[in-house]
């Protein structure tokens, strides 16, 4: 489903990777750990074709990452930064404004609920702007919208630092007992004690 | 009728007020004096420059002539546009030309042949000195529209890209810098619409009044003008961030790394 072969990777003038050799499979769950700066973050902008690569092919679903096929790869990728970089917006505007935009028919609402009650994220949310949430309703308000989006590709980075150990387990063992291909990066023992992770080891 | 001619003399009396603006200036160790004095230097060349090609563009009055001194205009006003948003010239140039040159010559022309009904559309009278008013003011709503967006984006980057992976769509993840841009570049337009002629009296007006015309011709002209400034303002700002889009961005929809004059901006 995502393949990475011989990518060597710069930023600046830093080599973040050489010769970086990835392979996963379709419903395949990786967990990548390693420490900081090794590139984790520029995996998924080479993937999303935010960076590309000096040399190396990538391919997701068997489509080399180039501008010809961009459009079609994003579609199939749901991405959760480490930020959640959402736009400042209403939360229910926003729900709206990417369900309108990708499927083009009006958000389904007992869906969002059922999702909300799911993340344990109160009603009133929808009301509030992304800029005042706090880093916990953050990372669940991105994790909903990856749930509406329901894109058969996940890149995760640390999408569960903010929340408590009990909805921690709760959505690792969510999304690794679903139908995606997910690459997570994340520091909790949450994920790797789930035997259906791969985890791949950096250094 | 017509205003009376200024004697050189006279003119150069006016400089008398400069005298206490210098003192107070170095007084308070301002450190402006030598801009001033640069300012007011570079003001009179240009403009006694400017005086004296136009003697010349309205005796020999060349339709060609007129057109590529309108172009040559636009092309100024790109060069000092891309300095002042701090936006490489080698990347912007071309986009911005046209951009400018589109919205400017439809309105201006429109206005030559359908409001003012003149001959000669290229009646160097007419074209020059509307080209410079409707081209001077767009100067400034473009350079708000498009530092707005491109610094916008830039320190927003993250926030966009992010945008991106969600909506598949580039134009869709612009949108709010996009409206942003739009909106910050004609509020000064829209302000100064609503006070005009409670506060100030435009130039263009009073130049007409002293040149003869009657109050409600010079009304007029101001009324047709300032809505000329308002659509050629509008629409070179939308085609200016549109066009830009081509070179600013990559095949991926990512934001070019070195888009800006100065890094540190």
């Amino acid at each position: 489903m995502i393949s990475f072969e011989s990518v060597c990777h710069d930023i600046g003038s830093t080599r973040i990777f050489s010769d970086r050799t990835l392979c996963v499979n379709k419903n395949e769950k990786i967990l990548i750990l390693g420490k900081s700066g090794l590139g984790k973050t520029s995996l998924f902008r080479l993937i999303l074709g935010f960076e590309q690569p000096i040399s190396g092919q990538i391919r997701v679903n068997g489509l080399q990452v180039n501008q010809t096929h961009i459009h079609q790869i994003r579609g199939q990728i749901f991405y959760l930064s480490q930020d959640i970089d959402l736009k400042n917006e209403v939360i229910l505007r926003l729900l709206t404004e990417v369900w309108e935009f990708n499927f083009s028919r009006p958000l389904p609402l007992e869906m969002v609920d059922k999702l909300l009650t799911f993340l344990e994220l109160s009603p009133a949310i929808l009301q509030k702007r992304t800029t005042d949430l706090s880093g916990g309703e953050r990372q669940r308000t991105g994790l909903l919208i990856g749930f509406l989006l329901d894109r058969p590709i996940w890149l995760l980075d640390e999408p569960t630092s903010a929340l408590d150990d009990t909805m921690k387990k709760k959505i690792a063992d969510h999304i690794l007992s679903s139908d995606k291909t997910c690459i997570i990066i994340s520091h909790d023992h949450r994920w790797q004690e789930n035997p259906t992770v791969r985890i791949e080891r950096w250094s | 009728m017509g205003a009376h001619d200024l004697s050189l003399f006279s003119l150069v009396s006016l400089l008398i007020f400069l005298v206490p603006i210098l003192y107070i200036s170095r007084y308070l160790k301002l450190g402006i004096n030598r801009t001033i004095l640069i300012g007011m230097a570079r003001m009179c060349l240009q403009l006694s420059f400017v005086g004296l090609y136009l003697e010349f563009l309205f005796k020999l009055d060349s339709p060609w002539l007129n057109g590529a001194y309108l172009l040559l205009m636009i092309a100024i006003a790109c060069h000092s546009i891309l300095k002042s948003s701090n936006l490489k010239v080698r990347i912007f140039f071309k986009p911005l030309f046209f951009a400018l040159l589109i919205p400017f010559s439809v309105v201006l022309l429109f206005f030559n042949a359908v409001v003012v009904h003149i001959e000669n559309l290229f009646e160097a009278k007419y074209l020059v000195p509307i080209g410079g008013m409707l081209l001077g003011n767009c100067l400034r709503s473009v350079i708000i529209g498009l530092t707005n967006f491109y610094s916008g984006l830039k320190k927003n980057e993250r926030e966009y890209l992010y945008s991106l992976a969600l909506f598949n769509s580039q134009t869709q993840a612009l949108k709010p810098w996009f409206k942003e841009s739009l909106a910050a570049a004609i509020n000064p337009t829209l302000a100064s619409m609503a006070t005009i002629g409670l506060v100030s009296l435009p130039g263009m007006m009073t130049g007409q009044i002293l040149g003869g015309s009657i109050p409600l011709v010079a009304i007029k002209y101001q009324i047709a003008i300032m809505g000329c400034i308002f659509y050629t303002e509008y629409f070179s700002v939308i085609l200016s961030i549109l066009f830009s889009l081509k070179t600013g961005f990559n095949a991926f929809g990512v934001l070019k790394p070195d888009l800006f004059q100065n890094v540190h901006n």
